[in-house]
């Protein structure tokens, strides 16, 4: 009897969960997955390590510190500075960018050799980022206005439950025709996304690989992104994440750009 | 006696023979719909040799595609107005939705990077997003071509007539399928603009094309041909038609092994049937002895032996002398060459056997009357061979003299041989006038080059390639090859490191150079890096930056060019000494290292088939003597052909350089003939005076090997009017050979017999 009223309660609340994810939208999925993906914390330092592997497996790295400050709400207004390690003759290289909801983002990218600021005007948000198979908009996300998003199933990624999102732009000459996104339900962070390309076949693989908790906040720590045409893989690891570091609005300059405070970048 | 017993049995059972024949053929039809061509001309080497090993680690290290069609469109106006950029854009658009096209790597206006600076803002992207619609507008893109050293000669030709769409296909994509679909598209637009659709992939589906209207049309035209000339020549259905199936059984059997072990069929396996077709009248003999020996004997069955019992052994040795001559190619190193020599040996033993089987079985079904009409109508004495005995005459009366003028010709005809080039070109297998051709010329003249090497820069060191003592020394390189007439274009990783520097510095033309440190250079290969598609850096570098590549575009496709490149390389390495090595790659030096394949494996062939014949005709005459005087027809045919070949400056390409271990293999048919039949002619009449035996021979077996020769020539002047110049120099060079050695052995064989009569019958009971 009491297995009886365990077995009613367990299904009663599967029923409920279950039925309560689905009463989410597609959109307001989005929502939660660029809120939990992308803005977690005030602030985020991470140490990165990108592996670029081609097809035939030669490899380029490229190592950099990450540091992120949202300003107001998840999907708001973000601030970037990135600072590079590797490889040797970029060190002190540091790359800046103020991104902006449903506006071109602002990018400076300073050349120490000739100590020089430029500005980059990003005429393309598909374009490579530092030569991986990510894209800008890959690393600093898509403005989730840009497309249509509809709830396609509910499946099963090793032990994450995932709702599958299917994401269509609506541009027209965007390069991909839409993606699939398995959405954790748990933590809402992207398990694996499928890019298809105009003739409708899948050609790009992102996969998160590892999760792990950090200060609170679910953080996927490994990830790549595979693109199944030119056979180059990146993978992207962070060595060490921190999330409200505290960083304080004057870094984003281009004074801070040129000559980085050491404490952000050690 | 074996023979002997396979030729009764087959007169005794004839109708099992034809039978027993007619089932293994179809047995070989059914193999015949697994048929698939080889086109790819990297297939004329194993994929084990070391340009193909080496070509495909470049591939890979530098992220490079097999296969490229480039889509060409000029107006005679220019392109630079809106309407022909906005079709280059519609196009391009619709290019990128075809399946099998590597979108990615597409180069066009609207795909290829072009970084510049405005103010103090770097931009990156797209050289066009929209056809410019004002005239300020095209002045600034008519500046960011014309300033960027990257896109002249690439998509846009100097003049500005002239741009290129790059299409890449993914490995596997079908390029006949692109191209159609490339072609569909610009069908949809009108305008002044000319469309050149060209590309390897391109010219080996139209070679493809045309190797199949070889087999399916040109082939079937000279078996016409050549029936219809046998028919003229003896005026006989049956026997033009026996022999036209001998040849169809063979052609059937070894197309069908061929296709049934998987092979598939190359441009010189392709001509086999043609050849196939003209060995299958060496049966002939057969017939025309058999004519005379009807009149003779009257009894058919007995004529049949007889006949079969005179003419076996120069039959089954020229059948032997045949197949060696094509069993050489075996030893070839050009896998094309290899297939088709045994394919044709292995169809000439067919024929021999069928000789023995197939055709005395066909005799049996003919009436006797119908023989008795035609063998009636086989006079020695009449029509050609009165001029044969002339011919033959003519050489027994004044030997000293012909053979004098022989000399003389052979030692013209080395001089000629001494001006002969070696050399292959791949599009010029195309006719004048073709579409492949014709866009070829076109491309050529107007940007950078179609035929493609590759030089790389081989460092022991990571991150070498980024000092600028390497970068200088590979900018002095490119300026050194670019002095050759041969190339058109050249690009490397320093023109993106210089074209960055420039914009940089504020499009200031002074810093279109190299940068003086290691470290600028590094920064600026990965601002590159952060704004350009990954594979642009990728083919021109490796990752580690030990290696850099070199594009050498060339503006032709003689294999002769890439020799002067590496040539050039070589000289500026002995005066800029470096740490570096420089390996040419790409298909412009596969071209070249298969050009030189061609010429050893002629010298090579040459020498085996040279042996292999006087062996046969050693054995065959049992004497070296007699092996001697039939060997030199043979040679002064060969060398007269290749003096011609020398003087007209036709290039010495694989086609021509297999004919010579051919023509030896199938001329020598014509001296067995001659002096086995010859010889047995003065042991059957034993008074007859020499020249008096000379003058049977040239008029009775001679009559046979004009005819041969005139139906080999029938069937290979088919050929000169081929779509494909391969087939055409093969047709000439078969009909020259075959009439000029016909010429020469009824010529000169009993003018050097004349001459050395006492030296050959020394020791012979005459």
């Amino acid at each position: 009897m009491k297995k009886i009223f365990l077995l009613a309660a367990a299904l009663i609340t599967v029923v409920f969960v279950s039925g309560h994810v689905h009463a989410m939208t597609a959109d307001e999925i989005m929502k939660k997955s660029q809120a939990a993906f992308l803005y977690p914390g005030a602030d985020l330092k991470a140490r990165v390590m990108m592996k670029l592997v081609s097809k035939g497996g030669q490899e380029r790295v490229r190592e950099m510190m990450m540091l992120r400050k949202n300003y107001g709400q998840p999907g708001g207004e973000q601030k970037y500075f990135m600072y590079f390690f590797q490889p040797a003759d970029v060190r002190n290289m540091t790359f800046m960018v103020y991104k902006y909801p449903g506006k071109d983002a602002d990018r400076w990218l300073f050349v120490p050799a000739i100590n020089m600021v430029r500005r980059i005007a990003a005429q393309d948000k598909r374009s490579s980022f530092v030569g991986s198979d990510f894209t800008y908009e890959d690393i600093s996300g898509r403005n989730l206005e840009d497309d249509t998003h509809a709830v396609v199933k509910d499946e099963k990624i090793g032990d994450c439950d995932c709702t599958v999102i299917k994401s269509t732009p609506k541009a027209a000459e965007m390069e991909y025709s839409y993606k699939l996104s398995w959405i954790d339900k748990g933590t809402f962070l992207p398990i694996k996304e499928e890019y298809y390309d105009k003739k409708g076949e899948l050609y790009r693989v992102f996969s998160a690989d590892e999760i792990k908790d950090v200060k609170g906040h679910p953080t996927i720590i490994k990830r790549s992104m595979k693109n199944l045409l030119s056979g180059h893989m990146t993978e992207v690891s962070f060595l060490k994440a921190e999330y409200n570091v505290g960083i304080e609005d004057s870094l984003f300059t281009e004074r801070y750009l040129k000559q980085p405070p050491k404490r952000w970048i050690e | 006696m074996k023979k002997f017993s396979l030729v009764e049995f087959s007169v005794d059972h004839p109708k099992l023979i034809v039978a027993l024949s007619i089932i293994l053929t179809l047995l070989f039809l059914t193999q015949f719909p697994k048929v698939r061509t080889d086109t790819n001309p990297k297939n004329m080497l194993p994929p084990t040799s070391d340009v193909r090993v080496g070509n495909d680690e470049v591939e890979k290290t530098f992220g490079l595609y097999e296969d490229m069609i480039v889509l060409g469109i000029q107006n005679e106006k220019g392109i630079l107005n809106s309407d022909t950029l906005g079709k280059v854009q519609r196009i391009t658009d619709e290019i990128l939705k075809i399946k099998g096209v590597a979108a990615r790597d597409v180069s066009s206006f609207t795909t290829i990077d072009n970084v510049t600076v405005e103010g103090e803002t770097l931009k990156v992207g797209p050289l066009m997003i929209m056809a410019p619609k004002t005239d300020k507008e095209m002045a600034v893109m008519r500046k960011a071509l014309f300033e960027n050293p990257l896109f002249i000669d690439r998509i846009i030709s100097k003049d500005g007539k002239t741009t290129a769409i790059y299409v890449p296909l993914e490995k596997g994509g079908n390029g006949k399928e692109i191209a159609d679909k490339i072609r569909e598209i610009i069908k949809t637009e009108k305008g002044d603009e000319t469309y050149y659709v060209a590309g390897d992939p391109v010219a080996r589906d139209t070679f493809g094309a045309d190797m199949f209207k070889l087999m399916a049309v040109f082939a079937p035209i000279a078996g016409m041909v050549m029936l219809l000339v046998r028919f003229l020549m003896f005026k006989d259905l049956f026997l033009s038609m026996t022999l036209m199936m001998d040849a169809m059984i063979s052609i059937v059997w070894s197309m069908g092994l061929l296709i049934g072990l998987g092979f598939p069929i190359h441009i010189m396996s392709s001509m086999a049937p043609v050849f196939m077709m003209a060995i299958a009248t060496d049966s002939m003999h057969i017939f025309n002895e058999f004519y005379f020996r009807y009149r003779e004997k009257k009894d058919k069955r007995a004529a049949i032996i007889a006949t079969m019992n005179a003419v076996s052994r120069p039959v089954r040795n020229t059948a032997l002398a045949t197949a060696a001559g094509f069993g050489v190619l075996l030893f070839m190193n050009i896998i094309p060459v290899k297939v088709f020599g045994g394919l044709v040996a292995f169809g000439t033993i067919v024929l021999r056997v069928l000789s023995f089987s197939f055709i005395p079985a066909m005799f049996t079904f003919v009436k006797d009357e119908k023989i008795e009409k035609i063998s009636r109508s086989e006079d020695s004495e009449a029509g050609g061979s009165s001029f044969l005995k002339k011919l033959a005459g003519l050489g027994i009366r004044k030997p000293a003299t012909t053979v004098l003028v022989g000399v003389v010709l052979v030692v013209a005809a080395i001089i000629g041989i001494s001006k002969t080039v070696v050399n292959n070109n791949l599009v010029e297998w195309f006719k004048k006038g073709s579409d492949v051709r014709v866009a070829d010329t076109v491309m050529n003249k107007a940007l950078g080059g179609t035929s493609l090497g590759y030089i790389v820069a081989i460092s022991d060191k990571d991150d070498y390639i980024k000092t600028p003592e390497a970068m200088r020394y590979i900018e002095g390189l490119q300026r050194r090859l670019e002095k050759l007439p041969v190339v058109g274009k050249t690009t490397s990783v320093v023109d993106y490191v210089k074209r960055i520097n420039r914009v940089l510095h504020n499009d200031d033309p002074k810093y279109d150079a190299v940068p003086e440190n290691k470290e600028m250079i590094g920064q600026y290969l990965f601002l590159f890096a952060m704004s350009a598609k990954p594979s642009d850096l990728d083919n021109v570098a490796d990752y580690p930056f030990r290696k850099a590549n070199i594009w050498v575009q060339l503006k032709t496709w003689d294999a002769k060019a890439m020799e002067s490149v590496i040539a050039a390389v070589d000289e500026y390495r002995k005066e800029n000494p470096t740490l570096m090595v420089f390996k040419p790659a790409g298909i412009a030096y596969f071209n070249l290292v298969w050009n030189h394949e061609v010429l050893w494996d002629m010298v090579k062939g040459l020498i085996l088939a040279l042996i292999a014949v006087f062996a046969i005709l050693a054995y065959d005459f049992r004497s070296i003597k007699w092996a001697l005087i039939g060997y030199i027809p043979l040679l002064f045919t060969i060398i007269l052909i290749y003096g011609v070949v020398g003087f007209v400056g036709k290039d010495f390409d694989m086609p021509i350089s297999v004919m010579s271990c051919l023509s030896l293999g199938m001329a020598v048919d014509f001296a067995i003939h001659f002096v086995s039949r010859l010889r047995q002619r003065m042991k059957e009449t034993p008074g007859e005076s020499l020249a008096d035996a000379l003058l049977w021979t040239a008029a009775r077996p001679g009559k046979g090997i004009m005819r041969n020769a005139i139906l080999f020539a029938a069937a290979f002047a088919v050929m000169l009017f081929a779509p494909l110049t391969p087939y055409i120099t093969v047709g000439a060079f078969i009909v020259s050979m075959m009439l000029l050695s016909a010429l020469m052995t009824i010529l000169y064989l009993p003018a050097l017999i004349t001459l050395t009569q006492g030296w050959l019958f020394k020791g012979e009971v005459r």
